[in-house]
Order: C-alpha cells, then sequence, then structure tokens
C-alpha cells in the first residue's frame, strides 16, 4: 500500500515538473547585481528595487492606518495584531537592553524591522522579477556602431549586450517562452566596421539557420553567408544601405540616414545605414519590482542611517565623553589607546558588515529561486520559498537587533563594565541618572 | 483518507487562486498597456488591483480551514 502510495506521488511530482517545463517555461533567466534603471527624471534613476521599497512602505502606511483609524482600548481587528506585534518586539527588545532603553530606541530599530521584514516577504510574490518594461536592442546596437563610426574611433570600451528574443503579442512585446540569451559584445579598440561584420553574424546565427566557422574573427566568405541568410529568410533582420542588396528608395527616411551615418562593411564592401526587424526582435524586460535589499544601494541606506542613529544616541547619552571611548591617551594607557583606535574602526566597519549581510542574503536568495525554477519548475521552488521566509524573518531580526546592541553600546559609560575598579577613567558617573538598564551579555557590543 | 486532504486541497485552491487572480491582473494590464501606449499605467494598475483581490478572496477561502484547525485543536477537545 505505501509502495503504491510513494509510486503514486513521484509520478504526480514528475507530471507536475513536466508541465511546468512545457507550459511555464520562461526566457533563460539573467542574474543582473546592479538594479534595474526603470525611468530617469533628470539626474534622479527609478529603479525596480526602489519600486519594491516603496510597495513595502505603501503597506506599512496602509496598515499603520487601518490600525489607528478608530482606536479602542480593547483592541480588535487590524489594531488588535498591530499592537500584538509591537508588544511582542517591545518585550523582547526590553529583555536586551532594559525598560527604559528599549523605549527609547523601539521606533527607530522597531522600522528597521519593519520594513525590512515587509520589503523581504513581499518579494516573494509571484509578479516580482517577471512582469517589466520592455525595451528594444536590435537597434541599440546597431546604433552604438553607428555613433562609433560618425566619432571616426574605435570603441574606448567594451560594451556588453545580454537581450531575449521577443516578440509582439497581443500588441505587448514580451520575450518568448524558453527564449535563448543573445550576448553580443562590442570590443574594445575594435574598428565600427569589424563590429558591424561581428553583428551581421551574430544576428544571422541567431534569427537563421546559418553557423559561422568564427564567431569572434568571421572571415570574409562568413560575413557573406551571413548576410545571404538574412537576405533569404523574410523572418530575419534586414539591414539598408548604400551597394546594399535591398535597394533604398530615393528620397527616403532610410536614404538620408544612408548618407549621414552609414557604417561601411569591411567583408561586404557596402555601407549599411538601418536595420530593420520585421519579425521578432532583440531586447531586454526591466522588471518593475525587484526584492528591495536584493540592491547594495538600499542595503547601504539603511546601514547608513544605523551608523548615524547609533552615533547620535551615543552622543545624546554621553555628550563629548563619547568620544572619549575611541580617543585615549596614549601616555596614560597605550593599550587601551589601541583598543579605542580599534572601537573607532569597528564603528564604520559596521557600515559595510549591515550592507552585506543583508544584501548577500536576500540577493542570493532571490537568485536560487531563479535559477531553481528554471532547473526543476513547479515542485523545487515551494520548499526554497518556505525557506526564503524564514530567511527574511531572520535578516530583519538581525539587522534590527544588531543595531539595538549597538545602540545600548553607544550609549553606555565605558567604564561601566569594570565597576570593580570603582572609579571612571573619563570623570563621568557611572550612576548617572538615565543609564539604568540591564547588563548586555558579554561580547554582544562587539558582534558583527 | 488522511487528515492532510482537505487542508491541502484548501492550500492548494488558495495558492491556484492568489497566482490566477495577479497574472490575470497583470495579463488585462499589459494588454491594456499595448491597446492605449500607456506603458507602465495600466500594468501596475492590474497588479495591484489582482493583488487586492488576490488577499482579500485569498483570506475568506481561508478562513473556514483556521476556523476547523482552531476547532481541532487538543485545547478545544
Amino acid at each position: 500500500m505505501s509502495r503504491i502510495r510513494i509510486i503514486v506521488i513521484v509520478a504526480i511530482t514528475l507530471i507536475v515538473i513536466g508541465t511546468g517545463f512545457i507550459v511555464a517555461s520562461g526566457p533563460e533567466p539573467h542574474i543582473a547585481i546592479p538594479p534595474e534603471i526603470l525611468w530617469t527624471f533628470g539626474f534622479f534613476n527609478i529603479s525596480s528595487t526602489m519600486m519594491a521599497s516603496w510597495a513595502a512602505m505603501l503597506i506599512l502606511i496602509v496598515l499603520g492606518y487601518f490600525a489607528t483609524r478608530s482606536m479602542k482600548l480593547i483592541p480588535t481587528g487590524v489594531q488588535n495584531f498591530v499592537e500584538g506585534l509591537l508588544d511582542a518586539m517591545l518585550t523582547q527588545m526590553e529583555e536586551v537592553a532594559g525598560r527604559e532603553k528599549a523605549r527609547h530606541f523601539f521606533m527607530v530599530v522597531a522600522t528597521f524591522f519593519l520594513f525590512i521584514l515587509v520589503a523581504n516577504w513581499v518579494a516573494l510574490l509571484p509578479f516580482f522579477k517577471a512582469v517589466g518594461i520592455t525595451q528594444d536592442y536590435g537597434e541599440e546596437i546597431f546604433h552604438e556602431i553607428q555613433e562609433q563610426q560618425v566619432k571616426g574611433e574605435p570603441f574606448d570600451d567594451d560594451h556588453h549586450f545580454l537581450t531575449w528574443i521577443m516578440d509582439d503579442v497581443g500588441g505587448v512585446k514580451m520575450a518568448l517562452p524558453g527564449a535563448e540569451t543573445f550576448k553580443f559584445e562590442l570590443h574594445l579598440g575594435e574598428q565600427p566596421g569589424e563590429a558591424l561584420d561581428r553583428y551581421i553574424v551574430a544576428l544571422s546565427e541567431q534569427f537563421t539557420d546559418f553557423r559561422a566557422t568564427d564567431d569572434e574573427h568571421p572571415s570574409e566568405a562568413d560575413v557573406h553567408g551571413a548576410w545571404e541568410a538574412l537576405q533569404a529568410d523574410p523572418e530575419a533582420p534586414k539591414f539598408h544601405g548604400e551597394g546594399a542588396h535591398a535597394a533604398l528608395p530615393a528620397g527616403s527616411k532610410l536614404a538620408s540616414l544612408a548618407e549621414e551615418e552609414g557604417v561601411p562593411s569591411p567583408a561586404l564592401g557596402v555601407t549599411l545605414s538601418s536595420l530593420e526587424f520585421p519579425g521578432q526582435k532583440v531586447g531586454m524586460v526591466y522588471p518593475f519590482f525587484r526584492a528591495a535589499f536584493s540592491d547594495v544601494n538600499n542595503t547601504l541606506a539603511l546601514a547608513i542611517c544605523a551608523f548615524f542613529i547609533i552615533e547620535f544616541w551615543g552622543f545624546q547619552a554621553l555628550g563629548l565623553g563619547y568620544l572619549g571611548k575611541f580617543f585615549m591617551n596614549p601616555l596614560k594607557n597605550p593599550i587601551m589607546t589601541f583598543v579605542g583606535f580599534l572601537e573607532l574602526l569597528s564603528e564604520f566597519i559596521r557600515i559595510i558588515s549591515f550592507t552585506f549581510r543583508l544584501f548577500g542574503n536576500i540577493f542570493a536568495g532571490g537568485v536560487l529561486i531563479l535559477i531553481l525554477t528554471f532547473l526543476v519548475p513547479f515542485i523545487a521552488p515551494i520548499g526554497i520559498y518556505g525557506l526564503e521566509l524564514f530567511v527574511g524573518l531572520i535578516q530583519a531580526i538581525v539587522f534590527a537587533a544588531l543595531t539595538l546592541v549597538f545602540a545600548v553600546g553607544a550609549v553606555e559609560q565605558h567604564g561601566e563594565d569594570h565597576e570593580s575598579h570603582g572609579t571612571d577613567d573619563y570623570g563621568h558617573d557611572p550612576n548617572a541618572p538615565g543609564d539604568t538598564h540591564a547588563p548586555l551579555p558579554s561580547g554582544a557590543a562587539q558582534a558583527h | 483518507m488522511g487528515s492532510w486532504v482537505m487542508p491541502t486541497a484548501y492550500l492548494l485552491g488558495a495558492g491556484w487562486y492568489f497566482a490566477a487572480c495577479i497574472i490575470l491582473g497583470v495579463v488585462v494590464g499589459r494588454w491594456a498597456d499595448g491597446q492605449t501606449g500607456l506603458e507602465p499605467v495600466f500594468t501596475l494598475a492590474g497588479i495591484i488591483l489582482g493583488l487586492a483581490v488576490a488577499l482579500l478572496g485569498g483570506i475568506r477561502m481561508l478562513m473556514p480551514l483556521m476556523e476547523r484547525i482552531g476547532s481541532d485543536s487538543p485545547e478545544k477537545k
């Protein structure tokens, strides 16, 4: 009986995976570390990760609005949920920092926690990294070659282009299911004409059955063969220009372009001035939303906020005496001077550790889900989604908890944990009001 | 039948419902964008609308399951 059950489960799993390969095969995944820039307003770029952080903010604002819209003494519904959540967080913080300090730090630390948590969890919704704007790249590559030809110089840098084959489906451009990435690179020091010959070969290999003997350094015969193949296929992209096989109507836009920005092809002996895609195109999909913290800019921004607020709390609690933690008289105590220097360094290193811990975890999670979706569709990503829910929560806790621990460390009097010494090296009263807190677990403030 | 069948069926149903709502919102939004040339206005509107419907409907679908699990819990027994 149990054997039959196992066979049935395995069979169903295989069928689901098989169906996934057939119906849900998206274009080949492309992993990019920088966020996709969707729109630009002057110097201000709006990226996919920025959209995701705005979405997280919107969710928190809406939740806050509904939770506080009609507050009751005995909470119900959303108010009950939010109050329960905040109360649980405050209790946890009081255990670490003591009642007074926990309440002092609560707003900032809780904001970090909720923002990171919501941003991480919202990134697991299905439209993340899937829906976006499309941009054609076929003409863009050719325009790049044209511009370089106008300058009359070889390329001064490498330009990578990584695109998919796109099609017009119901008036909407989209990447074809299962489409392979189309890679093309303009090399440093390459003449525009050479790049054009390689581009003709690359397009021909992508859109027709033509195969060159050498993609990187195509021979004259290769370029001729590629050209013929492109001309023969009605669906393939077509180049136009002077001396080209396709004649240009006199006075047309294409003819005037040919005069202005034609690129001579050394192998074909013609000048090409425009490129047309009658059928499919090569292009990119820029997703509207991508996990907010899969962008190092966002995690860095958050880390800098954490750094400044911790330093602010330090100065607020200890005044200029806060600097005494880092700068000590080397004649009085050379070892502590060195320790103070290390403390100062660690304040700044925290920014880096805060940044890359969150970024690494969330980015890697996104890549894992993306790759597994293509390796074993439907089945394997389910477990990883569960794991990512956990990782999202853990990272939010880690960021908030470390901020809290560092903040407690910052407002602490320096000699406080050496009470047996009886004196404070910096003239502060260790029993001054406002410093009543539970002692930290040893070494907690140094955790990274 | 095992006690896991009903919850599994509920969760599968809710999962499909959730995905379908968002996909429908996106597809209709993309189509409207293609027709009007206003990309990405309708796509974003479709995502938000699909998500809202998915959330509200999902909560409504899963409520009976939550109540059943609550009533089956050992404390209540």
